[in-house]
């Protein structure tokens, strides 16, 4: 009745596969303009607090070495992990104070 | 064997979503159809039905609520009227374009101003287009039985759709009528256990409703628009099917009364349509050739059966129940359906509107009668004066009643 070129098809009700790891076409990085980061190692008491509350689930655990781990491609800059840091561990800065800042731009992702 | 209860609308509904088994249901009140919600509140006290009960902090909070259960495989329920349906207005594309077949039980009720308990069917109107299957019921009786075939033709692979289910507020919420309830044997036979695409799983997990890029926007649209071209089948498959298991009489779209000879019907939907059969044998006494055609889902719209029904009769009389400020009619919504699905016919039917039942009004037998006298008149002009006539406030409305009308 009608049809759908193979490149556009769309699982029904678009629920698809979770691919349980990054997602690489939904790079979100470029939407930040500041961004967190361990200013005082030594103040983290690994209270979870970042963890919990980012909303992109940016922060995770390294039990290992017992330090939290940011990942800089999902982080939109949002900072409330500084804003909930009980240890004020951490804190915010500009993104292109750093090497390799992102910078915001052409296209949302 | 089948056993006859005296329900309202609101009861015989609650019956028919425990014997349904639904699992997940989310209530919150606003009449007419709270009282839907209340007997199903006591249904799972008493222990009478297994299903998770859940009070929402308000009708968007209820359709959330209800969407998450059908994506994680339950069978949910919910439901609302007037300005509750309104206020979750921006659930009903996630729901239908996600294809969650979730119930909403809906008792109608006017939109404010001015604040009416009474029924007028502006409120699911307005809602119409987003992807819904969406019907009414005329007695208690009907209701219990919507509910049951909108949640299987809902449910079905090809449809996956979610469903209002309606009944005017007051008329048939409220007003008890006989109501034969099947033995759950049967309910089991026709309504099959709700079987989810790609349930919610922790140990296969899905996303639902990702984000998803522009080029990917039409393709879902165009799934929702061919699940609503494969719904009439299912539909027709569906009441079939029910018909022999519960010895029932249903036409899937169109109910027709006094049809065979009529000249003239009164188009019409939902609880209305009781006074309108008295109505149409009180004019048939008077030799007045009438009849009735009751419109039993207008989404999805019978377009091909309503060319095929209303080609034979000379003049078709639109009772609205709903109002389109603006449109193209200069009053109702069902006349744009009515007269769009009859354009392309060699022989064409003289159609007009009347607005009647708003704002909880009862549409009188008067009111009925006038009709027809319009009707009449147009068949003998052979064209119509207006596209919509407000009943109680026409100049030949104050002529009519005046005369003894």
């Amino acid at each position: 009745m009608f049809i759908v070129p193979k490149e556009r098809e769309v699982p029904q009700g678009v629920v698809i596969p979770s691919p349980v790891k990054d997602n690489r076409e939904m790079i979100t990085s470029n939407w930040r303009s500041k961004r967190p980061y361990m200013k005082y190692l030594d103040k983290c008491n690994l209270c979870r607090n970042c963890y919990i509350f980012c909303p992109d689930g940016c922060w995770t655990v390294d039990e290992e070495n017992e330090v939290v781990v940011w990942n800089a491609d999902f982080c939109k800059g949002c900072l409330i992990c500084v804003t909930e840091c009980s240890a004020k561990a951490l804190d915010a800065a500009d993104e292109l104070d750093f090497d390799g800042g992102v910078i915001r731009l052409e296209k949302s992702f | 064997m089948a056993k006859e209860f005296t329900y309202s609308g609101c009861a015989a509904s609650a019956q028919a979503c425990k014997m349904a088994k639904v699992e997940v249901i989310c209530s919150y009140p606003i009449r007419p159809y709270t009282a839907i919600m209340m007997e199903l509140a006591k249904m799972v006290v008493n222990g009478e039905l297994d299903a998770e009960f859940v009070h929402g902090e308000g009708e968007h909070a209820q359709f959330s609520v209800v969407l998450g259960a059908s994506a994680a495989g339950a069978r949910a329920l919910t439901g609302s009227a007037g300005v509750g349906v309104t206020y979750a207005m921006e659930l009903y594309s996630p729901i239908a374009g996600g294809r969650y077949p979730v119930q909403a039980a809906i008792a109608n009720r006017a939109l404010d101003p001015p604040g009416d308990f009474g029924s007028e069917h502006t409120d699911i109107m307005s809602v119409r287009d987003q992807g819904w299957i969406m019907g009414w019921a005329e007695t208690p009786q009907e209701v219990f039985d919507n509910t049951l075939i909108n949640y299987r033709v809902g449910e079905d692979p090809e449809v996956m759709l979610p469903q209002f289910v309606c009944q005017d507020g007051y008329f048939v919420s409220h007003i008890p009528g006989k109501v034969s309830v099947p033995e759950q044997s049967q309910v089991d036979e026709f309504l099959p256990p709700y079987r989810p695409h790609n349930p919610l799983n922790p140990k296969a997990p899905f996303i639902h409703g990702p984000q998803i890029k522009p080029n990917q926007g039409p393709v879902i649209d165009l799934q929702r628009a061919v699940a609503h071209l494969n719904t009439p089948k299912v539909i027709r498959q569906a009441l079939d099917e029910y018909n022999q298991i519960m010895g029932r009489n249903y036409s899937p779209f169109l109910d027709e009364y006094r049809t065979g000879d009529a000249e003239m019907v009164f188009f019409i939907l939902g609880g209305h349509a009781r006074t309108c059969r008295f109505a149409v044998d009180a004019l048939r006494k008077k030799g007045v050739k009438i009849g009735m055609v009751k419109i039993r889902f207008v989404r999805p719209w019978p377009t091909e059966d309503l060319q095929e029904c209303l080609s034979k009769f000379k003049a078709v009389g639109v009772v609205e129940t709903s109002t389109s400020y603006g449109g193209a009619m200069k009053g109702g919504i069902l006349l744009h359906e009515v007269r769009a699905s009859l354009y392309d016919l060699p022989e064409r039917p003289l159609t007009t509107s009347f607005m009647a039942g708003l704002g909880g009004e009862v549409v009188s037998l008067q009111a009925f009668y006038y009709m027809a006298e319009v009707l009449t008149k147009a068949i003998e002009a052979n064209k119509i004066n207006k596209y919509v006539q407000w009943i109680g406030f026409e100049p030949d409305w104050h002529e009519f009643v005046e005369a003894g009308g």
